[in-house]
């Protein structure tokens, strides 16, 4: 059975979701990417790596810390490859890859439970590689200690914004939610996230505050 | 800098979110700041090396020399063929498990498939499409599929696979909390509960039952609909919305909003009082609803009488003004694009998704409800 002419009704009908938002040009590139590297091109694995690592960055950085992001990294596309075979629909890679990320976080705290945990102050003031807490403190860390402090869904979009660059519509493209979606959240996280940073006591007020 | 200069602060983003949205527009110099600041943090490792994939390749039966001889080739796997068809019908067993289904991980204790324990070396299983799901006061389960989502189910919990078609995958939860995290397309995965149908609609939510029947949704990220009865409730991200058995979805609401506000709404949703109760109810929504709570009253319009609709329009309009095209006489007749005009003003998300979806699924949806 011929499928395509059901997939163009599907995004005929859609509202502004991601799978219309997503110019057909990169839907088709991403199933093609992944139908090479399922043939064992490592090439077509390397340009989804290009298109997405950005938004698997920024995901395991809104759950993880900074220093072992990177492998996490790694870990997350190394998992993709292996599935790669059970993806049937080539056109969600992004968000069955953004699941994969989540997935690889709650793994890295799942395993980083330790028997015995340390006294808060220890673990406060020690973080990886026998660094003080203070060595990584400054201006950018105290920022994204307020925007780690934020409701998932903020935090999420807005490192995806903020620290790794990408635009509403690409953190939409890339991650399978709705441009409404991603937009409510970059601007109620902006708010939030102003209120923590202000000085201004009158300011620092959570949302539920408002009129 | 503060944008809070306009409706944005409390309504739906508007063009002052314009450099936030996609770095057009004006530059906002605070979240330039921000950029400067964090973009220390950004990802800028090159692409690794990554190991060898092992690529499709076409299976060869026959060694080559079979090759040699086409004719002994073909009576060969002929045989072949016939045996193993009259292998499998007499060894065939009439089992409802089919090849779709979600795969089952233990993650405390021993949840039960049917009968059948999971927790073996693996702790790996396989739901098929007609099977249960049950954990027990000391278990946990993890469901995933690749194409669909993910499926945390907690303790003292039992749901049903009921579907796993190419355009809609349904479970039914009888009892019990799941927390789902869903990557399929909008309007694809349902869960079936006693007193409502909830569709995803891209987005993290939990959903609980409980022995009567009773439901609740929370929604973490995303939205989701939730139907019944001819009551359709759409819950965004930090909201949520009860369900009881023959009433259907309640009204949603932020879950930030006054004590007060949630123990009207309740009442009024739920409670069996008096019409005089109920208008008392509906004036304390009215009066404790916040700008976000715009929610609330949108849903409200639908649910009320006629007489009770002018008030809770009245408010709906302060706390957010209708968009141009949507009048008030419309709003009072329930005119349905009126409403989704209004809907979608609220800056929750683009309504046009689930009326597409709800055409789509009507027919499915219909049978549930009956």
């Amino acid at each position: 059975m011929d499928r395509s002419g059901d997939r163009t009704d599907l995004l005929a009908g859609l509202g502004p979701g991601p799978a219309r938002d997503r110019s057909a040009s990169e839907i088709s590139q991403d199933a093609m990417w992944v139908t090479a590297a399922r043939d064992g091109d490592r090439g077509a694995f390397g340009q989804l790596y290009e298109r997405y690592a950005r938004m698997v960055h920024g995901l395991l950085l809104a759950k993880v810390p900074v220093a072992d992001v990177d492998d996490l990294v790694h870990d997350v596309f190394i998992r993709a490859l292996r599935r790669l075979s059970t993806l049937r629909e080539t056109a969600s890679f992004g968000a069955w890859l953004a699941a994969i990320a989540r997935n690889v976080a709650n793994d890295y705290h799942r395993r980083a439970l330790p028997e015995d945990p340390l006294p808060d102050d220890a673990a406060d003031n020690e973080i990886k590689g026998g660094m003080s807490r203070a060595d990584h403190e400054g201006p950018a860390t105290a920022v994204l200690d307020a925007v780690m402090s934020l409701p998932d869904a903020y935090r999420e979009t807005l490192i995806l914004r903020l620290v790794e660059g990408m635009t509403g519509p690409e953190i939409a493209a890339r991650t399978g939610m709705t441009h409404g979606s991603v937009r409510v959240n970059l601007h109620r996280g902006m708010e939030q996230l102003r209120a923590k940073l202000s000085p201004d006591p009158n300011r620092n007020r959570p949302e539920q505050e408002r009129p | 800098m503060d944008t809070g200069n306009d409706k944005t602060k409390n309504g739906p983003p508007t063009q002052s979110d314009d450099y936030l949205w996609d770095g057009s527009g004006e530059p906002d110099p605070e979240i330039q700041r921000l950029e400067g600041l964090l973009g220390k943090f950004r990802h800028d490792s090159p692409a690794p090396v990554f190991p060898e994939i092992a690529r499709h390749r076409r299976w060869t039966f026959f060694p080559w020399r079979m090759q040699l001889f086409p004719g002994l080739a073909t009576t060969v796997a002929a045989v072949a063929a016939i045996a193993v068809v009259t292998f499998l019908v007499y060894t065939a067993k009439p089992t409802p498990t089919s090849v779709a289904g979600w795969d089952v991980s233990s993650v405390e204790g021993t949840p039960r498939i049917g009968r059948t324990t999971i927790g073996g070396k693996d702790g790996t299983s396989r739901l098929g499409i007609g099977q249960m799901l049950e954990t027990d006061r000391q278990s946990r389960a993890s469901l995933q599929a690749d194409d669909i989502g993910q499926i945390e189910v907690d303790p003292s919990t039992r749901l049903r696979l009921l579907s796993m078609g190419s355009g809609l995958k349904r479970i039914a939860l009888d009892r019990g909390t799941i927390h789902t995290y869903i990557w399929a397309p909008p309007g694809q995965f349902v869960v079936d509960t006693p007193s409502a149908v909830t569709v995803d609609l891209g987005c993290a939510y939990t959903l609980q039952v409980d022995d009567s029947g009773a439901g609740m949704v929370r929604t973490s990220l995303g939205w989701v609909g939730f139907k019944l009865n001819g009551h359709e409730s759409f819950i965004p991200a930090g909201a949520a919305c009860a369900t009881r058995p023959k009433v259907g979805p309640g009204t949603p609401y932020f879950e930030d909003a006054s004590a007060e506000f949630r123990a009207a709404l309740t009442r009024f949703d739920f409670e069996d009082s008096t019409s005089q109760q109920r208008a008392g109810d509906l004036e304390k929504v009215l009066r404790e609803a916040r700008q976000r709570d715009a929610l609330t009253l949108w849903h409200l319009l639908a649910r009320v009488d006629e007489g009770q609709r002018v008030m809770v329009y009245d408010r709906l309009s302060k706390l957010a003004p209708p968009p141009a095209g949507v009048t008030q006489e419309g709003i009072l007749r329930l005119d349905q694009p009126m409403l989704d005009l209004w809907w979608n003003e609220l800056g929750f998300d683009d309504i046009s998704v689930w009326r597409h979806w709800e055409r789509s699924w009507a027919g499915s949806a219909t049978a549930r409800e009956k």
